[in-house]
């Protein structure tokens, strides 16, 4: 995090456009890493080589870099495809491929969230870019929601670390589903345009401009705005992780409302792949199935890495406001199908 | 003008996913072995959009990256420099247990000499298995030395099944000989702890030791597998 204070000059080599960069800006940098390195070495010196290696810290380190790598590939995948989207598929395709009307297409990209194996690192990018090419928002997000948390390898993982319960998976897919769609026509009608960050309103392809061009530009932004926010993320979700101890949780298990909004609770801090959290899940057994399946329903939607990235992407006002709402509509929606089918 | 911020952070980032898939075994301490050709593959992409974008921006107008990007450069510096450990007793001892699944069936143990066990299996015939085969015979396991606030100690396992952020734990108490020093990995010779009722739920989980080697962390310390 400190890295962003120390480190002034990304701003200024931005906007400069009328007579050019001014010539420190280059070097700035330098001066920049050089400082980096003296306020390293002066830590050091005062005792941050044996803090670093204390056995909660190095832990700390682990997760925290275990995150990030587990999720590089996804995030790679999702800006590529993204950026394939934004130069190279014109926009009347989506509008063939989806219904006129956002209430109807709003469901259908709910299901076809199922089409986009990945974690959710990879539909945060892919969703910005659908927006771009004119796809209504709302659509957007349910496909946004809906994609980590319905795909074949998910409710695979599901079926196997649940044997011999196949209403959890059926549960699962249910109440994913119900949140993407419900959170969509929430958008629809109350979203406003204006907590989008504008750059999200940007069109895609420019006429005259090579598209090849365009493809490497728009992945090399993405990507390296995405994995820094993934990076702060992965802190976030690892400090979590390692230092807020298990035993708080399970204390609280007992009371049945209770113990589904801890689990939501932890879903949000953990920041677990969604191809891997029925098993944590699976392995919360002091909890009600009704619980754990709001953890799987709110994990892949709702996670402290994932609204980094939708920080990042859609702007704060919108990431906030989103996740706010969508952890309030998955709990309902897990809750509600829960005491239906377990 | 060429701007260099980005390719170099595209470049640092790819060399990091390089560095701990085709050189060394240091992505196992994170992830998952089926995740690996994909992080090379990662790699080689960033790379080549590093090169690239050395190529490009020379015409023209060069970005400088998003501010953000910068936050890249600590776990790429770290993965190049010095990787973090495999995670080891700190986690293992605030770690839910790992649930063991129910067996159908156990296979038929060696007539004699000893029996090699991952701590699944032990755990599985300890607390599931009828039959009893495991009473006075003798098991070897291997797994990580984590200590326990009474002076005792555990013989530990972490498994992952996606990446680090999910471990669980599995534990086996040791009886009989004193605690070697937290994270070292050792394969115990020893046999069942005689508490409970073998093959119910009631019987412990725990071993009786009559020796103790040191070995060296394996390839891929998140995969639960019975000693050599």
């Amino acid at each position: 995090m400190h890295q962003d204070d120390t480190v002034p000059t990304a701003p200024l080599a931005h906007d400069d456009p009328v007579d050019g960069r001014p010539r420190t800006s280059r070097s700035l940098p330098l001066v920049g890493a050089l400082s980096v390195l003296l306020l390293l070495a002066l830590a050091w010196a005062t005792g941050l080589g044996a803090w670093l290696a204390r056995p909660d810290v190095r832990a700390w380190q682990t997760v925290c870099v275990a995150i990030t790598v587990q999720a590089m590939p996804f995030l790679v995948l999702g800006t590529l495809v993204s950026g394939a989207v934004a130069a190279f598929v014109p926009a009347h395709v989506f509008q063939r491929l989806l219904p006129r009307r956002p209430a109807l297409a709003v469901p259908v990209a709910s299901v076809a969230g199922v089409a986009l194996p990945g974690c959710e690192c990879a539909s945060v990018p892919v969703a910005n870019s659908l927006i771009r090419r004119g796809v209504t928002p709302s659509a957007a997000f349910a496909f946004l929601l809906s994609a980590p948390a319905v795909n074949p390898i998910v409710l695979t993982s599901t079926a196997v670390a649940f044997p011999g319960s196949p209403r959890m998976v059926a549960a699962r897919l249910i109440a994913s589903l119900a949140t993407s769609a419900v959170m969509g026509w929430l958008w629809l009608r109350f979203g406003r345009a204006q907590w989008l960050r504008p750059a999200v309103r940007h069109t895609g392809h420019q006429p005259g401009a090579s598209r090849w061009e365009e493809f490497r530009q728009g992945f090399q932004h993405d990507f390296l705005h995405a994995g820094g926010y993934l990076v702060l993320g992965a802190f976030a979700a690892a400090t979590f992780n390692v230092f807020v101890p298990r035993s708080v949780l399970d204390s609280l298990s007992t009371s049945p409302w209770l113990s589904v909004l801890v689990l939501a609770l932890l879903a949000v801090v953990l920041a677990v792949c969604s191809e891997a959290d029925a098993f944590v899940a699976a392995s919360l057994t002091g909890f009600s199935p009704t619980a754990r399946l709001a953890f799987m329903v709110v994990g892949p939607m709702v996670d402290l890495k994932l609204m980094a990235l939708q920080a990042g992407t859609f702007g704060k006002s919108f990431a906030l406001r989103f996740s706010a709402a969508t952890a309030v509509v998955a709990v309902i929606s897990a809750a509600v199908t829960g005491w239906w089918l377990l | 003008m060429k701007h260099p911020v980005p390719a170099v952070l595209l470049l640092l980032v790819g060399a990091a996913l390089l560095r701990i898939t085709l050189f060394g075994d240091v992505a196992l301490r994170y992830v998952q072995e089926p995740l690996r050709p994909y992080l090379a593959v990662t790699g080689a992409v960033l790379i080549l959009a590093a090169a690239l974008s050395r190529v490009r921006d020379g015409r023209g107008d060069g970005h400088g990256p998003p501010r953000t990007a910068w936050l890249l450069v600590p776990p790429a510096l770290a993965l190049l420099c010095w990787a973090p450990p495999a995670l080891g007793s700190y986690t293992a001892a605030r770690n839910n247990p790992k649930i063991v699944a129910d067996y159908d069936h156990f296979d038929p143990l060696p007539t004699h000499g000893a029996v090699h066990l991952s701590l699944t299996e032990f755990t599985a015939r300890v607390q599931q298995e009828e039959a009893q085969s495991l009473r006075g015979r003798t098991v070897v396991l291997s797994g990580f030395v984590t200590p326990r606030t009474d002076g005792a100690w555990d013989l530990s396992r972490l498994l992952v099944s996606c990446c680090a952020a999910d471990s669980q734990s599995l534990t086996v108490r040791m009886h009989g000989i004193h605690s070697p020093a937290a994270d070292t990995w050792v394969t115990v010779t020893g046999t069942w702890h005689p508490s409970g009722t073998l093959g119910t739920t009631s019987a412990a989980v725990a071993l009786n030791v009559d020796s103790l080697q040191r070995i060296p962390e394996p390839k891929r310390p998140y995969v639960d597998r019975p000693p050599a």
